[in-house]
């Protein structure tokens, strides 16, 4: 049995605004999410790169307290868009409770504030306090935290998948989810991710020279995908959730489709854990089409991984030039806030959805000098009117790991 | 420390920490203000604070009937006497 799977609600928390509106206006206007990376006391005095892809804008969260006492700041992100996705589905409470709904979401590693709380414990010199791990520091800073934290705040009881892929971890969970529902296992799944602010994560890349670090003074000019001075990723923070729901339940109870997922395609390098695999990305790429049943020629746009890394950019167009030729348009995504981690892939989803919806594409901020190796490409260079109707989303993490979604708009 | 003294800690620490509202003595914890066996937990850490010493496991246990404020001021008083004796 395959079942048709449609996007009925989504929301997202990012660097460049919450909600349609705002995410509709800064894609637009070409405004950046990019700013100066904030000081955590611990390690940003040691990291070369000193920006971050900012939420820095209040958010009323207005959660109990009986919800929030299992909560990080990771789990803030994800029930609030999870909420929102319910509230905007317009889903029946019986439905939500029943089993049918599930839900598909993860984060890069948890809450990493809530994991250095407990550190703090092995390396408190005062021997007179006692420890200050928390009886709920566990179920707050737990890998599985953001996908836990939904069911607990709305009462589902469907399935949970949690997943935890770096880089891929919200495109793998719409994937995921998006199977779960087509082979019939549930009707309904929540599917996204979330990061909290993190320099644990930047550090990482930082010690890899893979992070940006020339553009220190203006952030909002890295970071810079398939450009020739890009210099590196920039880390970023955010939330964002799509509802999955099986076509013929979401057309009886007159919802609204804002789009549908039609292919999905997962795969491993099979060897290096970091370098990115040009035989291993074409072959996603290649799957997503085959999953799809659909032609390359039917692609209308991608919105790349396109971290701005030197290799991974050249590489990624390598494989996008060998599967698709040069016919569909490419943005990199991550220009406009930097790369959000495990939140990129849902949040790169959902503004796929908003540009098919209001008929423009948004052009690849700060690409001012196509680097040669990746200019076989036909980048979106300005806002374009454009009415498409099909799009892939790629997205590569470390451990070899890639991933590609494609989905449609709400008209078919 | 005195049981005045004890229950005016109690009562600031529910209030603050576990946003009890117009707490009274005798209410049930769990069904008047949704205080769970994680807010145990987390109310014992707030005991071994105040009473400066680590409660043992075994008194530990002997907190998850309490079902009052008054219970847990009884509880505190009872572990004091422990602890002097």
């Amino acid at each position: 049995m395959e079942r048709r799977v449609v996007i009925t609600a989504c929301s997202a928390i990012t660097p460049i605004g919450y909600g349609k509106d705002a995410i509709v206006e800064s894609l637009r206007t070409g405004k950046s999410g990019v700013k100066p990376l904030r000081d955590d006391g611990l390690l940003t005095e040691r990291i070369h790169s000193k920006v971050f892809g900012t939420v820095d804008y209040p958010i009323d969260y207005g959660f109990a307290r009986k919800d929030t006492k299992t909560m990080g700041p990771v789990a803030y992100y994800a029930c609030k868009v999870a909420g929102d996705v319910l509230a905007e589905s317009g889903l029946s409470q019986d439905f939500i409770r029943s089993g049918r709904l599930g839900v598909s979401f993860g984060s890069t590693h948890g809450s990493p504030t809530v994991q250095r709380s407990i550190y703090k414990t092995f390396f408190n010199e005062d021997k007179s306090k006692f420890s200050s791990i928390g009886a709920v520091d566990y179920l707050k800073s737990m890998v599985h935290t953001t996908a836990v934290n939904i069911t607990r705040m709305f009462g589902i009881t469907g399935r949970v998948v949690a997943s935890s892929t770096a880089c891929t971890t919200s495109s793998q969970s719409i994937g995921y989810a998006y199977e779960m529902v087509k082979f019939g296992m549930q009707d309904a799944m929540i599917a996204g991710g979330a990061d909290e602010y993190d320099t644990t994560t930047i550090a990482v890349f930082d010690n890899l020279l893979a992070c940006s670090v020339d553009y220190n003074d203006t952030p909002k000019r890295t970071p810079r995908p398939f450009d020739r001075n890009r210099d590196g990723l920039v880390v970023g923070e955010g939330g964002a959730a799509v509802l999955l729901e099986e076509y013929e339940h979401a057309h009886a109870r007159g919802a609204t489709i804002l789009g549908e997922v039609i292919g999905f395609a997962c795969n491993n390098n099979g060897g290096d854990l970091i370098l990115p695999n040009l035989t291993g990305i074409t072959t996603t790429l290649q799957l997503a089409l085959d999953n799809a049943k659909i032609q390359p020629a039917d692609v209308d746009f991608i919105s790349a991984h396109a971290t701005a890394t030197k290799m991974g950019d050249v590489i990624e167009s390598q494989a996008i030039a060998e599967v698709y030729g040069n016919k569909p348009w490419v943005i990199g995504l991550k220009s406009y806030m930097g790369h959000t981690m495990g939140t990129c892939g849902a949040i790169e989803t959902i503004l796929s959805l908003y540009m098919m919806e209001q008929g423009f594409l948004a052009p690849t901020l700060n690409l001012e000098n196509v680097d040669e190796r990746c200019a076989m490409l036909r980048h979106v260079r300005e806002v374009t009117e454009a009415g498409t109707r099909t799009a892939a989303i790629q997205n590569f993490a470390f451990g070899g790991v890639n991933n590609c979604l494609i989905i449609t708009d709400g008209r078919k | 420390m005195t049981r005045d003294e004890l229950q005016e800690k109690i009562v600031v620490i529910l209030v603050d920490e576990f946003e009890f509202e117009n707490p009274g003595f005798t209410d049930n914890l769990r069904d008047d203000h949704g205080f769970d066996s994680i807010d145990a937990i987390e109310l014992l850490a707030k005991i071994e604070e105040i009473l400066g010493f680590q409660i043992s496991r075994k008194e530990k246990e002997k907190a998850m009937s309490i079902r009052t404020i008054n219970d847990i001021l009884d509880y505190i008083e009872t572990i004091q006497a422990a602890h002097k004796s």
